[in-house]
């Protein structure tokens, strides 16, 4: 997450155009090389294992190192061994830019101090795969739009984000959430939670977008706007908030409810006055995350 | 494992039965699916199939998966349901188990997890 974080950064700073960073973000996964390659590569673990800690992902909001550990398929020494053999992912989204001629090295330099600086990363601290939250990007990052957001919802979007990560890819940016009461629709899934975060959620895109966003989620080709493509978006909502849940049942004791997630288009929807809008730039569209707290 | 097993999907998502569907056919041969898209047609679908095997979510509009679970238990002692469900909470589990559920699978469902479902309600004695 601090690749996508470094990257909104920059466009806060115009540093480059979305377009370079579309395309810069895109090759991220070409060089970032995973916790269970290396572990493989080393010996540490075998491909089954790899898989079935990348499948126990889909159900625990947990890091791999986190669950290789409680398996006990890594040692606590082989898996620090291996975090620090890893490159952080902003340092080579830096790198890419600098190779497009996007950025020149001292450039480079400059923002990644800034970065560093405005989100107190140290090197220690600036590995995704280290169970280290991401907490303090998210906070951060609405702190600089200039909002106060509850903890929960800090809670809820920084999974929200690494939902985005693991099931649609990495290969995203987020702008600056836009603080508005109104939103006008294009394809749109909402679902509604109650208990401990009373809030309507939603995510909004082009019917493009959605196509290609659907296909990575279900990892099925589609290629047209259909029933499946909307079941795969609601599904990936649905799969979010019973995620969140978990995770709230598990540390608080304390559950959300959800609602059935529902399908609108071209609608317009009206929002309370803590809502805000995330837009997340993928290289096939933008994703529009919608949050709106209820009054509790 | 039984062959043409009738087997009834209650899920309102159509990518969810058709992932459900996939898995099944692939360790049932000719199995026999009956769909509802929600606990109130689930519950009706059952009563004019009377299927071996029931999967239902939780989370679905008109009439949930556990209150779909209450009312086919009540009707039919012996029936067979497992929820298959993203939410996992202990206490949604617990809920589902109450309601008279042999079964809880969480989303996305593994196919050897499936497998093992299969093979303990439509294995051969």
């Amino acid at each position: 997450m601090y690749a996508q974080f470094f990257g909104s950064y920059l466009l806060s700073k115009n540093a480059v155009t979305p377009q370079q960073l579309t395309e810069a973000i895109s090759h991220l996964s070409d060089s970032h090389i995973r916790v269970g390659t290396l572990a493989m590569h080393k010996g540490y673990m075998t491909a089954k294992e790899v898989d079935e800690v990348c499948f126990l992902q889909t159900r625990e909001d947990k890091h791999f190192g986190q669950i290789a550990l409680e398996r006990n398929y890594l040692f606590e020494d082989q898996l620090n061994e291996l975090l620090k053999s890893q490159s952080p992912d902003y340092l080579l989204l830096g790198q890419n830019l600098v190779d497009m001629g996007a950025l020149t090295n001292s450039q480079l330099e400059t923002l990644l101090v800034g970065y560093q600086n405005d989100n107190k990363i140290d090197e220690s601290t600036s590995n995704d795969d280290i169970p280290e939250k991401t907490t303090n990007l998210v906070k951060n990052f609405f702190y600089q739009a200039g909002k106060q957001v509850s903890e929960n919802l800090i809670t809820y979007m920084d999974l929200l984000f690494n939902n985005l990560v693991r099931f649609i890819g990495g290969d995203f940016t987020p702008l600056t959430p836009v603080f508005t009461s109104e939103y006008d629709t294009n394809y749109a899934i909402t679902q509604r939670l109650t208990g401990v975060l009373p809030i309507h959620t939603c995510i909004d895109m082009e019917s493009e977008a959605a196509v290609e966003f659907a296909s990575r989620y279900a990892q099925m080709k589609f290629d047209r706007f259909d029933e499946y493509v909307k079941a795969s978006l609601e599904d990936f909502l649905n799969l979010h908030n019973g995620l969140f849940s978990v995770n709230m049942s598990n540390t608080y004791s304390t559950e959300a409810e959800l609602a059935p997630p529902e399908y609108i288009d071209h609608e317009s929807i009206q929002l309370s006055e803590d809502a805000f809008v995330v837009p997340v730039i993928y290289p096939f569209g933008t994703v529009y995350l919608i949050l709106s707290p209820d009054k509790s | 494992m039984k062959e043409n097993a009738k087997i009834l999907i209650g899920d309102d998502s159509i990518l969810a039965r058709k992932q459900l569907k996939d898995v099944v056919t692939r360790y049932i041969k000719n199995p026999v699916f009956i769909e509802a898209t929600n606990g109130k047609e689930a519950l009706e679908k059952y009563k004019q199939e009377q299927p071996d095997l029931t999967f239902l979510d939780i989370v679905m509009p008109v009439r949930d998966g556990i209150l779909a679970t209450i009312e086919i238990t009540k009707q039919y002692k012996d029936a067979r349901i497992v929820i298959v469900s993203s939410v996992g909470t202990k206490n949604q589990l617990r809920a589902a188990i109450e309601a008279g559920a042999l079964d809880f699978v969480q989303k996305p469902v593994r196919d050897d997890l499936m497998e093992q479902i299969l093979e303990k309600y439509l294995g051969d004695d």
